[in-house]
């Protein structure tokens, strides 16, 4: 870590706060630009594709509502993600981590906590899922304290280990697998029994949207005053900066490095449990595909900020549900949105030398 | 029939790992000089895309294999002026890379051949040397591989050999552990870097291209898997060492091949743990041997001159 003269680094950071918010909304309307060169090139019609994208995006009640909800899903994962890197830790799990909440909270919405009151009934699954989630994540957090297990390697692992177990669970009659009838013998779980559905907010004009949406603001606000105004907030920015500093000044930097894991896979958790609650309503094998990519992309765009987290997510949102229509009515692979965001992912990595001078890592 | 099963499982357990024996011997060069190429996974599915287009295009498996080096070297160039150049954070950039090569392959993939194309693309021949046929037990399945498959153990030796007995190998090895001591001494810490991170591309594009046009004959959505994670796993677990690392090639690609072998032996395992298996013994692998071997103290570590 290079850092000659504190008070000039200071200041050339300040001078170039405006790049921070500017980088990212520059990269994501080259990485957009590109996409749609890259549909004109297939030969579709641009419009008809731009059509379907907003459709899907915007279309009706329904599509909205269904955006949002992706949003919401993406948002927490994009939560974990920031409040990991709060303490320079990457976690780049967000896939395994939903995926373990998913299946826990389908565990415990199938088994017991349907007959529960006061909405106790989706209460319960939401906390299972968000704990196993927790656990995913704390489990790499403990390697790296104990062993010194770089967290990218460890985190990428674990969701290569989770993604087989959500498929066993599905695939076995003992553990989720619902009973084959003459109707469908696909390896997928019963569906959630009424009362463990996330309620819906406006259940009058058709929207999906439910109240995952006050469980992730609520989210939002609170990793927000955490990062930003509490000790523990400033510790674990500590912890990041200098562990051995750190630990001279008497914090126990493992606890801190634990705990910041845990919270993130706790965020990836309650993600998935609320894909499976509030959308999905049954576990598939590939449930979580490719939300732990986005929501991953979602927490760089957001540079560390919690507002920024938001945003990114309703954009992702937005573009998963337009792509996804897009395949479908206008015939154009729904793929073209993976490459605008690898290509938003290494145009900001890449200008990381312009807004943030000091080194890396 | 055990007999028989084995040498099948011994086959497929080596065929596995040939695809990870090139992708983590030019990794663990491109470490030992200091750099982490997380795209690695994304430049060995680019090869794999590109070598079965050109192979099917062209009918030569030989010139596939040669459009899919081109790719992957492209790629590790991109990666190179980021990560050296840059210094931009190397995990973050890989995993860019990866997916944008996840993105590019499907949908390249969808538009030029079809959702449902399974035609087989032009392939390499296996050798079926007759001397090494005779062994037994082992000997069918090792004389029943294709020439890349022989090559890639050519390169973990030509690789040993770089860093063993080459200047060049110890500019990498000085550059890995203390840049700023070996570019006071003259090495150009960027050039060493640069030809680190090309040599991890041309060896991830052969095993890239060896999984389409040697493996498979065909091309499938997001058919690397993880392999290239997977020989990040093996060069950490491997000590930043040739040997050792071709030694955890090996065997993940055994734990892969288990998935084939346990339910042929009719064993009441269920294959969703077994498709686990590889990942679960790295993640043990590297929690519970990276402490005792030290890796390059400047990887990861991006270098800037005159600080």
């Amino acid at each position: 870590m290079v850092m000659k003269n504190p008070k000039l680094a200071q200041g050339t950071r300040r001078k170039l706060v405006p790049l921070q918010v500017l980088v990212p909304i520059v990269s994501t309307v080259i990485a957009l630009g590109i996409g749609l060169l890259i549909i004109a090139a297939t030969g579709a019609s641009v419009v008809e594709a731009i059509e379907a994208f907003w459709d899907g995006m915007a279309g009706s009640d329904f599509n909205i509502g269904a955006s949002i909800n992706r949003a919401i899903s993406l948002a927490l994962v994009g939560l974990g993600f920031i409040f990991a890197s709060r303490a320079n830790l990457t976690n780049v799990g967000g896939e395994g981590q939903i995926a373990m909440g998913g299946m826990f909270a389908t565990a415990a919405a199938l088994h017991g906590a349907g007959g529960l009151p006061l909405g106790l009934a989706f209460i319960v699954p939401l906390a299972v899922g968000t704990v196993a989630g927790a656990v995913w994540g704390g489990l790499a957090g403990f390697l790296k304290a104990a062993r010194g297990t770089n967290e990218v390697i460890s985190t990428l692992l674990l969701s290569f280990i989770a993604l087989p177990l959500v498929y066993w669970s599905v695939e076995s009659f003992h553990l989720l697998r619902k009973p084959i009838s003459d109707v469908s013998s696909l390896p997928e779980s019963a569906e959630i029994p009424d009362s463990t559905k996330l309620p819906l907010l406006f259940p009058d004009n058709g929207s999906p949207l439910h109240i995952g949406l006050l469980i992730a603001a609520i989210a939002v606000v609170v990793v927000w005053l955490v990062l930003k105004h509490s000790t523990l907030g400033l510790r674990l920015r500590a912890v990041g900066l200098n562990a051995t500093a750190s630990r001279r000044a008497g914090m126990r930097t493992s606890f801190y490095v634990i705990l910041a894991m845990t919270v993130s896979g706790g965020l990836g958790g309650l993600g998935g449990a609320i894909m499976i609650l509030g959308q999905q309503l049954y576990l598939t094998s590939d449930f979580s595909s490719g939300y732990g990519f986005d929501g991953l992309v979602v927490g760089l765009l957001s540079r560390g900020s919690a507002v920024g987290v938001v945003i990114g997510a309703l954009l992702f949102g937005f573009l998963r549900s337009g792509s996804i229509n897009m395949e479908i009515s206008a015939h154009v692979p729904s793929a073209v949105v993976l490459i605008c965001q690898g290509l938003i992912v290494i145009v900001i990595a890449g200008s990381a030398i312009l807004t943030n001078r000091k080194v890396t890592r | 029939m055990i007999d028989e099963q084995m040498a099948v499982f011994i086959g497929s357990g080596l065929r596995l790992a040939v695809p990870i024996i090139f992708a983590a011997t030019g990794e663990m060069l491109s470490e030992r000089a200091g750099v982490l190429n997380l795209s690695l996974d994304g430049m060995m599915l680019m090869s794999a895309f590109t070598a079965a287009l050109a192979s099917w295009a062209t009918g030569s498996p030989l010139i596939g294999v040669a459009a899919g080096v081109l790719v992957a070297t492209a790629v590790a160039a991109a990666q190179a002026v980021l990560s050296v150049t840059l210094r931009a954070n190397q995990l973050v950039v890989g995993i860019g890379f990866n997916i944008l090569a996840l993105g590019s392959t499907t949908f390249l993939y969808r538009e030029i051949f079809g959702p449902l194309s399974r035609d087989p693309i032009p392939g390499f021949a296996q050798l079926n040397l007759p001397w090494l046929a005779h062994i037994p037990v082992i000997g069918p399945a090792l004389a029943n591989q294709t020439g890349l498959a022989y090559v890639s153990i050519l390169m973990v030796v030509v690789t040993w050999l770089i860093l063993k007995y080459t200047s060049f190998g110890l500019a990498v090895r000085a550059v890995g552990e203390d840049p700023r001591a070996a570019d006071k001494a003259g090495i150009s810490v960027a050039r060493t870097r640069y030809l680190g991170v090309l040599y991890a591309g041309i060896l991830a594009g052969l095993g890239g291209a060896f999984m389409s046009v040697a493996d498979s004959n065909t091309f499938t959505e997001n058919m690397t898997k993880g392999a290239g994670y997977l020989a990040i796993t093996a060069v950490i677990f491997g000590g930043w060492n040739p040997w050792y690392t071709l030694a955890a090639c090996l065997l993940f690609g055994f734990a892969t091949a288990l998935q084939f072998l346990v339910p042929a032996l009719q064993l009441d395992v269920p294959v969703a743990l077994l498709l686990l298996l590889p990942y679960l013994l790295a993640l043990v692998a590297i929690a519970g041997f990276v402490g005792k071997s030290r890796q390059p103290s400047a990887l990861t570590i991006p270098f800037e001159r005159g600080g």
